[in-house]
């Protein structure tokens, strides 16, 4: 490069630039490996990674859309609530508003509440392929609980979303749904009653759902997801390949000698806590792991623009709690559970969602067995996974018949 | 510092600190209970459970009339006046009436003229509640008392 025509300038420019980004737009490995390190947002992710989970067919990217959705979420969030008025019946009339004259309300709501769709089903999509991969094995069993509690706050924050645009789809899907909180053995009423803030959904009701929903929740996701990211860092990766030590830093136990990124990166000489990975099979998190990130998020908030401008999401005429509209439906990822507590509402709603997610929650410390980690289907969990995939197989089937088979008094009919 | 020396001296630091920590773990415990409270809600501005809906000259007899905000049906039969709440005891959906008995749009409950559980997955027949007369002649219903299907309210 010739001499800059103003160095001084340059270099004033250039060291300001610096006291922002620390290292510039990397250009050699070592950058490419300290501004991994020294960013605080992109220190998440390591500096390098395997080519192993860089294949999409192996992660299928879940983890990291829905992580994308809930940024979406938390963006379309928080423009709504510049508009919505958590009181009945404003509350109605806010979101008509942000549906009829608000510029670009429309497609802000729609988004929030494809995303959210989105979001549960990505969130229980990543939550099989964890399973069907055996990632949950040691020593990430306890990440894989931190995933579980993540799925069911996905689930509150949902529901809680529900009741707010105050319509008669809203206030039906709540009443049925707290109450059968109700049915919960000794506590239930208790539960009820302190959910609704009172014995009816009312202003009481809306204005709980609204602080759970706005603040409680998406900071309590915001703190698991962070844990959860950490914890796979912490971890390791699964899915190395076989033979390999999934292990990068083992918890509690720290490598003998503390490497620098510098000397790992150039002298190509592996500290303890590297020796189980192969330098060859790695590369740079910058660019090759961000970039992908970077085109699955583009390709998220395309999709989600996309639905948003297409479909409508529902509003219905304003929550009547004197009449019951016939079918009265839980939201979509609850009608499973409705179809069961169809047959009995403490089987449908108390003991089968205790039982899975207490199964779920035991899984990984009862299904000890280290064979079979890191690979799709892997024969040596055939058991495991014909019992997993049987239950998956069952929610769906449930779900289907509950939203498209059921019609008025919950009788039988066909979608077409 | 010696064995002995601890036992004399550290002991009694220990018991001290060990009691101390018992007390702030107390302390915390009542805390979190206290904020539980602060939870439950100590003033409802909900209706109230014991209102009157009106004169019972206005309902004619053998009729059922639905009073839709209250969630009840009133019927004037021919031995009397009873309520029949319009709650399902399902999952608190509005039953409707139906040719014989009432219906819940829900999850397809049927229940037959008195509220009794016919069908489906209610698992508590319809609750009666009691109604009285006022001073002044209007009929008054009191949600906090349930009777059962034999109550007739003469007027």
């Amino acid at each position: 490069m010739a001499s800059p025509r103003f160095p001084r300038t340059r270099a004033w420019l250039d060291e300001t630039a610096r006291s922002v980004w620390r290292i510039g737009w990397p250009r050699t490995d070592k950058d490419r490996a300290a501004v991994m390190i020294s960013s605080f947002f992109l220190h998440l992710p390591p500096a390098r990674v395997s080519r192993h989970v860089l294949r999409p067919s192996y992660t299928l990217g879940l983890g990291l859309i829905s992580a994308i959705l809930f940024g979406v979420l938390t963006v379309t969030g928080l423009a709504l609530m510049l508009y919505y008025v958590p009181h009945p019946p404003e509350a109605y009339r806010s979101v008509m508003d942000l549906q009829s004259v608000v510029t670009f309300g429309v497609i802000l709501r729609n988004m929030h509440r494809w995303s959210a769709h989105a979001m549960v089903f990505v969130v229980f999509l990543h939550l099989c392929r964890v399973f069907w991969t055996g990632s949950y094995k040691r020593p990430r069993e306890f990440n894989w609980v931190v995933g579980v509690v993540l799925l069911l706050l996905t689930l509150a924050l949902s529901f809680t979303g529900y009741l707010l645009p105050w319509d008669q789809l809203a206030f039906w899907a709540i009443t049925v749904g707290t109450n059968i909180a109700a049915y919960a053995p000794v506590v239930g009423d208790q539960v009820k009653f302190l959910l609704l803030g009172g014995h009816v959904i009312g202003p009481m009701t809306l204005l709980r759902f609204y602080v759970l929903h706005c603040v409680f929740l998406p900071l309590a996701v915001a703190v698991l997801i962070s844990v959860h990211v950490w914890r796979v860092r912490k971890d390791g990766l699964s899915g190395a390949p076989e033979g390999s030590k999934p292990v990068e830093e083992t918890a509690g136990v720290f490598p003998p000698s503390t490497k620098t990124w510098g000397l790992m990166a150039l002298t190509r000489r592996p500290t303890v806590s590297v020796e189980a990975r192969d330098p060859e099979d790695e590369v740079f998190a910058w660019p090759h792991l961000l970039y992908r990130e970077l085109l699955v998020a583009l390709g998220v908030v395309i999709a989600l623009h996309v639905v948003s401008l297409l479909f409508m999401a529902p509003l219905e005429e304003m929550a009547d709690p004197t009449r019951t509209p016939n079918p009265a439906k839980a939201p979509w990822y609850f009608l499973g559970l409705q179809e069961l507590v169809h047959y009995s509402a403490f089987v449908g709603g108390v003991l089968v969602p205790t039982l899975i997610v207490v199964a779920l929650l035991a899984l990984p410390y009862v299904d000890r067995h280290p064979r079979g980690v890191g690979r799709w289907f892997a024969p040596e969990r055939r058991v495991a996974n014909a019992i997993f995939t049987a239950v998956v197989a069952v929610a769906t089937v449930l779900t289907i018949i509950g939203t498209l088979f059921r019609g008025p008094n919950w009788a039988w009919t066909w979608p077409w | 510092m010696s064995d002995r020396e601890r036992d004399s001296t550290g002991g009694g630091r220990r018991e001290f600190f060990l009691t101390g920590c018992a007390a702030v773990g107390l302390a915390s415990a009542g805390f979190v209970v206290s904020t539980f409270r602060y939870l439950v809600p100590t003033v409802l501005y909900e209706p109230p459970a014991r209102f009157t809906i009106g004169s019972p000259s206005s309902f004619p007899p053998g009729s059922v009339t639905f009073l839709e905000d209250r969630r009840l049906f009133l019927f004037n039969g021919q031995d009397g006046f009873f309520t029949v709440s319009s709650v399902c005891t399902h999952l608190g959906c509005n039953v409707k009436r139906a040719a014989s008995g009432f219906e819940c749009p829900c999850h397809g409950s049927r229940f037959d003229e008195n509220g009794r559980v016919v069908h489906g997955p209610a698992p508590a027949p319809l609750a009666w509640y009691a109604l009285s007369l006022s001073p002044r002649g209007e009929l008054i219903v009191d949600l906090e008392r349930t009777v059962g299907p034999d109550f007739r309210l003469k007027a």
